[in-house]
């Protein structure tokens, strides 16, 4: 009797699944949640186009569990309040998953709001705060800022030598994280920090605090905050004549940067995972050859394409657990070994962070190419 | 030494262009009692303008000072115009109306032409080519200037004292100042006070147009909503210097670019904002109407 129940109850519980499953209509939503206006809008805009671009791909070829794929974005601008609206909006949607955002501030903000609703969501935000929850709904795609910061220090300190280092970073979440992980792994490694300040984002005009650090005489200046300022800060530093090396963390790594520092921009360093352009792998090549033949560019930078490996393995998930349960999706990711990602292999910790990183440093040459010096 | 040297080369060219921008504030406000909070947009409008006008028009393969003059000319003409459009549309229909609602149009003007900059050229941020002005940098013991920086100083100094010579000894000037103690007088004195105000507007806006271009060249990367950095900054220096009178926005915004490069270089760039705002109580507090502003007794 009480096996015949047992059965009961779970063919109730097929039927029921069933029946829900046939209800949530025949497509799976997946979110974009991505600063595709504002200071970032070359990112935001490039993971947007790259979920897209895959999700059409999928779609050619039948979609997943025999549904089609359909995308709905939300611009954030990489605000944390546009973000927190952008959660609502995408769960409202009924997404299954959220690719994004591209800033730790804007994810940070709608994480738990996907926590709640049992929405997936991976992001390349690289604050180390962001897996501190250990929400089961969360997934790094890219690495942790103290995986950065510990190769930064090794590089400032024992590969390049630095004696006298200045670290600069605006107030985001992200850079203030990352310059002051820089500085305590430069600390354990008895490097020098001689200076550590920070940068109003969107000033322009950094002469004053540069032409402070030039009276310091350092030999590196390291700058964890972005593009938009890092090229500006080596056009002014060159221009005030300051002779010191200028390393920029991963977010530096953008065209903009090149474009604003213009001939300043040669000899600067960047440390990050590897370019798009460098990465060994057929499917990365690949992806690069359909983005480039659909839009006409390449992707903004490697960011878009740690976002697509967040959106490819949550895909495999569905398609191996052959469900659209989150909670099911997110017990096999914790567990997923090897995943051939576009970005190398993809693997994630039981609290959602990747594991690996490899990062490399590059040198800036005077046609903008990037020549990796140390990896 | 050569560090302070460096810190007030710093100061003045950014101070020169808030005081370029803040011109605009203070001669709008002295004649119209109203702060046009569209001004800013005003200048970040003139950033796009001019760069497309370069870009396109002029294409960027070769680059002479006299072409780059032609393409000031050209854009503060143009910003000019849509100053006076602005007047026309937003303030003009609201001159009797109460001081708030005439406030609330220059906000909407300013989300206007925000949006507009948007709609037109992106969201994304714009980067002026390297080669508008040569890049030549000189260094005396030390202290090092650009090219660029003598020339944000050195036009802002000619275009203030033009201005300076032409409210006080011109006789448009003297209308001006005019309408700017009492509009109905200076209208029953046979003043045309709808051309006092367009002539106002003109004299913002163009300086506002150049002081866009300046930064479009110094900074390269200009943005839709830089005008709301530049504005506010501008508004500060024509509040400390006095809003309303001439001199005093050009000394405040000095004021102000000298101010925050000290305190950024001497103390800390994270508090320079801070201090840049106590500053402004300090003297509101001190000097109600700024450092340059009167105290003009209220008529009862």
């Amino acid at each position: 009797m009480k096996r015949t129940m047992l059965k009961l109850a779970t063919s109730v519980v097929a039927c029921g699944a069933l029946v829900a499953s046939l209800n949530a209509a025949d497509v799976i939503k997946i979110g974009v949640q991505a600063p595709i206006t504002g200071k970032y809008a070359n990112e935001g805009q490039s993971i947007d186009n790259g979920v897209k671009l895959i999700v059409a791909q999928y779609n050619a070829n039948g979609g997943v569990l025999g549904k089609k794929l359909e995308v709905v974005s939300c611009d954030d601008e990489g605000v944390a309040q546009k973000a927190a609206i952008c959660a609502r909006k995408l769960v409202n949607a009924g997404v299954l998953a959220v690719i994004g955002s591209y800033t730790s501030g804007a994810t940070e903000a709608a994480q738990t709001t996907y926590f709640r609703n049992k929405v997936l969501q991976t992001s390349d935000g690289t604050s180390d705060s962001l897996t501190k929850h250990k929400y089961w709904t969360f997934f790094r795609n890219s690495f942790p800022n103290s995986a950065e910061a510990k190769f930064t220090a090794n590089y400032l300190v024992n590969v390049k030598k630095y004696k006298k280092i200045v670290i600069l970073s605006d107030f985001s979440s992200y850079s203030t994280g990352l310059a002051d992980a820089t500085v305590k792994a430069i600390k354990s490694l008895n490097g020098n920090v001689i200076y550590s300040g920070k940068i109003k984002s969107g000033t322009q005009n950094f002469t004053a605090v540069l032409t402070k650090i030039k009276s310091m005489k350092p030999d590196v200046i390291y700058f964890s905050g972005y593009y938009n300022d890092g090229g500006l800060l080596r056009a002014q530093q060159i221009q005030l004549g300051i002779k010191a090396d200028f390393v920029g963390g991963d977010s530096n790594d953008n065209p903009d940067f090149m474009k604003l520092a213009g001939d300043s921009a040669k000899g600067t360093f960047l440390i990050n995972v590897p370019t798009p352009d460098i990465l060994p792998y057929d499917i990365a090549k690949k992806f690069l050859k359909d983005y480039k033949a659909k839009y006409g560019m390449m992707p903004a930078s490697i960011w878009t394409l740690l976002n697509i490996d967040g959106l490819r393995a949550v895909l495999y998930g569905v398609k191996e657990t052959k469900s659209t349960n989150t909670k099911k999706i997110s017990d096999f990711l914790h567990n997923l070994k090897g995943f051939p990602g576009i970005t190398g292999p993809v693997n994630f910790r039981s609290d959602g962070e990747r594991i690996g990183g490899g990062y490399m440093a590059y040198e800036v040459q005077g046609d903008n190419s990037y020549k990796i010096v140390y990896k | 030494m050569d560090i302070f040297l460096q810190q007030l080369i710093n100061g003045l060219t950014v101070g020169s262009l808030y005081a370029l921008v803040a011109l605009g504030y203070t001669m709008v406000y002295g004649v119209m009692k109203l702060i046009n909070f569209a001004h800013g947009d005003l200048v970040a409008l003139s950033a796009f303008a001019g760069l497309t006008i370069y870009v396109q028009i002029f294409g960027e393969a070769k680059s002479s000072l006299f072409l780059v003059l032609g393409v000031f000319i050209i854009t503060a003409l143009l910003i000019a115009v849509v100053g006076v459009l602005l007047e026309r549309l937003a303030y003009r229909p609201l001159r009797m109306a109460p001081r708030l609602s005439a406030v609330v149009s220059a906000l909407g003007a300013s989300l206007v032409i925000q949006n507009a900059i948007m709609l037109i050229w992106g969201p994304n941020m714009k980067i002026f080519p390297s080669n508008l002005f040569p890049s030549t940098i000189w260094t005396v013991h030390n202290v090092v200037f650009t090219f660029t920086q003598v020339m944000i100083m050195g036009v802002s100094a000619v275009l203030m004292i033009g201005l300076y010579i032409f409210i006080n000894k011109t006789k448009m000037g003297t209308a001006i100042r005019a309408t700017a103690i009492d509009q109905d007088a200076a209208k029953l004195m046979g003043i045309n006070v709808n051309r006092v105000i367009m002539i106002i507007f003109i004299i913002g806006s163009s300086l506002g147009a150049v002081a866009g271009l300046f930064i479009g060249i110094n900074y390269r990367g200009i943005t839709f909503d830089m005008g709301w950095m530049y504005g506010l900054n501008a508004f500060v220096a024509a509040i400390m210097g006095g809003i309303g009178n001439i001199p005093g926005a050009m000394f405040g915004g000095i004021l102000l670019g000298l101010f925050n490069a000290m305190i950024s270089g001497y103390i800390s760039s994270e508090w320079a904002q801070t201090f840049t705002f106590v500053l402004l109580i300090v003297i509101l507090i001190f000097r109600p109407t700024g450092i340059l502003g009167e105290t003009i007794a209220e008529k009862v």
